[in-house]
């Protein structure tokens, strides 16, 4: 009996009390003078609904819910071994045979069967348009900052800067923009990918060369300030870009080869199509490119940069390697955003894209190209869901409340992210155990 | 006319006002193994990390000659420069990549780094997959070569202090090296690994021809493998010679054992 009151108990009760608390003040209306205490209680204006059964003000809920947590708490305290060493049994087996090539190819026709019905499946229009739109492109340039960020080690801040070349190329080239498009013809958005992909590149090797010399920290403050002075460039220069209007009058994607004709409109589901296949290839491409010399060059690069000299690579052509990579992919993206919606417009190209692409990338598992494409998947449908169906006093902002909660949790259980590269895996392993040379990205300057 | 391989004429090396090789010259005959001795803090790993192009020294000349006979600068290269012309080394601290596997380290450092290769190796052409080949078959030689082929998938950071030795040596003849810069191999092994290590060490240099230089704390190992000596201390080089000269060398004798010492003795 007395055990019950031991502190520990007591702590672990008061922690689930003061975490929900927080969340609750979170998710809670904002106070005011007035009402201080708003957060806690919720406003008599919208009393909260105790799980459906009565209303209830939203201390009570918040309350029940920190004992629920208290009580599975202690639980997994008790049962917690027997249950983890169950699950590990039962995953194990499937998890080795998914090593084999067989198994892996399968998973793959079956994942590719299903994006391929998707639209078939889901006919919401809110949804075909998110899968588009907030997901396939999401899906693309979380490949391509996975390329800069997971392969390479480097931290970029300013990925929407070359997202932002990509889609502000497809204007130019097709002739939306008031400047005057390239030898005064109006190209077909499919030559424009060509032209996106180089410009992007070509800005990504300008902007890496000479900075890619630079650790750490100093090259994300150098790649942010990137970002910004290209969404100012693309705001300031009227006479180029269109200003803050941007533009609207981008065509859509026109095929026209022979006998077949095909235009891709207003609806989406034709774009998911054409986005998938492009998916398709970035991950093939980028999954030979992980197990070439240049993936395993890069691994050398991120594990210890000087010992990667000793064996004759060239540390800096490798960075700028990646760094040309990830911009081409987003260029890339571009290309397909600007298309799709026919607009640009120099406030969609702001800092928060370029970290809520860098959240995709760290929630999902930097490096591991299964765990980038799942992340940003899990996580776009999940901001989609909360748009499209908001529960009781969710407001969009809210939005990165969760998605940091999110994180904190992550980073906390499984900093490797959701599906870690088995690489990746154990460096954060050595890392922890204080062997091996630790990322610059987790940890600034390792000279 | 003698073939040196290295050739280090007057080298001073400051870190601000601290000066940490001064005025050194040396030089390392092709097919040698030399040794480089001398209390903590004489300079050694500076003078290897100014070998290797870490480190650019303020005066002096370093002349590496490859057999092509075409002598290069090695001041003003970068290490990878300095690497791919023909100058292999190990670290003090052994800097594995720890998160990969034995067989993955010798991999990198037997693959080629020219060129971009992305596009080879995303569309997988037969030149990719050749050379791929040809690294997987250099790399299985060299585990054999350094007894690890058992250990080939073991993450290198599991493996004990003397495999992480042998394997980086591995990794070091694996980029094809005239010279091969050992910097305290010995450190961290015990008895019985340090006697495999010397027979290794002494297999590389008549089995494969490549030159050694060593720098090594352990006396025992370094009197019975190297043919010459030099004795650094204070960063300038105070003797050089054969075993048996430098273990009679007053000079060195104060250096290791300070200036009142009067019995003779081996720090081994």
């Amino acid at each position: 009996m007395k055990r019950v009151f031991a502190s520990a108990h007591v702590k672990r009760l008061f922690s689930a009390l003061a975490a929900l608390a927080i969340l609750e003040l979170m998710t809670g209306p904002p106070g005011s003078a007035l009402a201080p205490t708003a957060g806690f209680t919720g406003s008599f204006g919208e009393p909260a609904s105790f799980l459906g059964l009565f209303r209830t003000q939203r201390w009570v809920l918040f309350l029940f819910l920190a004992l629920v947590m208290y009580g599975l708490w202690s639980a997994w305290l008790v049962w917690g071994q027997q249950v983890r060493t169950a699950t590990a049994k039962a995953v194990s087996a499937p998890r080795a045979a998914t090593r084999t090539r067989p198994v892996r190819w399968g998973m793959a026709v079956v994942v590719l069967a299903v994006a391929l019905l998707l639209p078939h499946l889901i006919t919401d229009p809110f949804w075909q348009a998110a899968m588009v739109e907030q997901i396939a492109v999401y899906v693309l340039l979380a490949l391509g900052l996975n390329v800069v960020v997971g392969f390479a080690g480097l931290l970029d801040l300013g990925f929407v800067a070359f997202y932002a070349i990509g889609a502000y190329t497809t204007a130019w080239v097709t002739g939306a923009l008031p400047t005057a498009a390239p030898f005064g013809i109006h190209f077909n958005n499919f030559y424009a990918i060509p032209i996106a992909i180089a410009l992007a590149m070509g800005s990504g090797i300008i902007l890496g060369a000479p900075t890619l010399r630079l650790r750490g920290d100093y090259l994300a403050i150098v790649t942010l300030g990137f970002g910004e002075i290209i969404t100012i460039f693309a705001n300031n220069l009227y006479g180029i870009t269109g200003g803050s209007q941007g533009t609207n009058t981008i065509p859509h994607f026109s095929l026209h080869v022979g006998p077949i004709k095909y235009l891709w409109g207003l609806t989406p589901v034709p774009y998911y199509y054409l986005t998938i296949v492009f998916v398709i290839l970035f991950i093939a491409g980028f999954k030979l490119l992980e197990h070439s010399r240049v993936g395993r060059a890069w691994t050398a690069i991120r594990e210890d940069e000087v010992a990667a000299e000793s064996v004759g690579i060239n540390p800096l052509k490798y960075k700028v390697m990646a760094f040309a990579i990830g911009a081409s992919t987003a260029g890339f993206a571009g290309v397909v955003t600007a298309s799709q919606s026919n607009t640009i417009f120099p406030s969609s190209f702001t800092l928060q894209f370029s970290i809520n692409i860098l959240v995709l990338v760290i929630f999902g598992g930097m490096g591991s190209i299964t765990g980038v494409v799942l992340g940003a998947i899990v996580i776009q449908t999940g901001s989609m869901y909360l748009l499209h169906t908001p529960p009781a006093g969710y407001q969009p902002q809210d939005l990165y409340i969760y998605l940091g909660a999110l994180l904190v949790v992550m980073m906390i259980f499984r900093p490797a992210g959701l599906v870690p590269s088995r690489r990746r895996h154990r460096e954060i392993g050595l890392a922890e155990k204080g062997e091996g040379h630790m990322n610059e990205v987790l940890t600034g300057d390792t000279p | 006319m003698s073939d040196k391989i290295f050739d280090v004429d007057h080298v001073t090396l400051r870190f601000g006002g601290v000066v940490s090789l001064n005025d050194v010259t040396l030089h390392q005959e092709r097919g040698e193994i030399l040794a480089v001795i001398g209390p903590n803090g004489a300079g050694k790993t500076s003078l290897f990390n100014s070998l290797t192009g870490v480190y650019q020294p303020q005066e002096g000349t370093i002349t590496f000659q490859g057999s092509d006979a075409k002598a290069m600068s090695v001041i003003g290269k970068k290490p990878h420069r300095v690497s791919s012309a023909g100058v292999a080394r190990t670290f003090q601290a052994s800097r594995m990549f720890s998160a990969l596997t034995a067989f993955e380290n010798i991999k990198i450092g037997a693959e080629s780094h020219r060129g971009i290769g992305v596009l080879g190796a995303m569309l997988r052409g037969p030149k990719t997959r050749r050379d791929e080949r040809t690294s997987d078959e250099r790399t299985v030689e060299l585990l054999d070569f350094v007894g690890l082929r058992a250990k080939a998938n073991v993450i290198s950071s599991s493996l004990s202090y003397g495999d992480r030795r042998r394997l980086e040596i591995a990794r070091g003849l694996a980029t094809g090296p005239q010279v091969l810069l050992l910097d305290e191999p010995a450190a961290g092994t015990n008895p019985s690994e340090k006697l495999e290590l010397t027979t290794l060490i002494r297999k590389v240099r008549d089995q494969m021809g490549v030159s050694i230089l060593l720098i090594e704390h352990d006396m025992k190992l370094v009197m019975s493998l190297a043919e010459r000596l030099y004795v650094l201390n204070f960063g300038s080089v105070i003797a050089q010679g054969t075993p048996e000269e430098i273990r009679a060398n007053d000079k060195v004798i104060e250096a290791y054992l300070g200036s009142t010492a009067t019995e003779t003795g081996d720090r081994s």
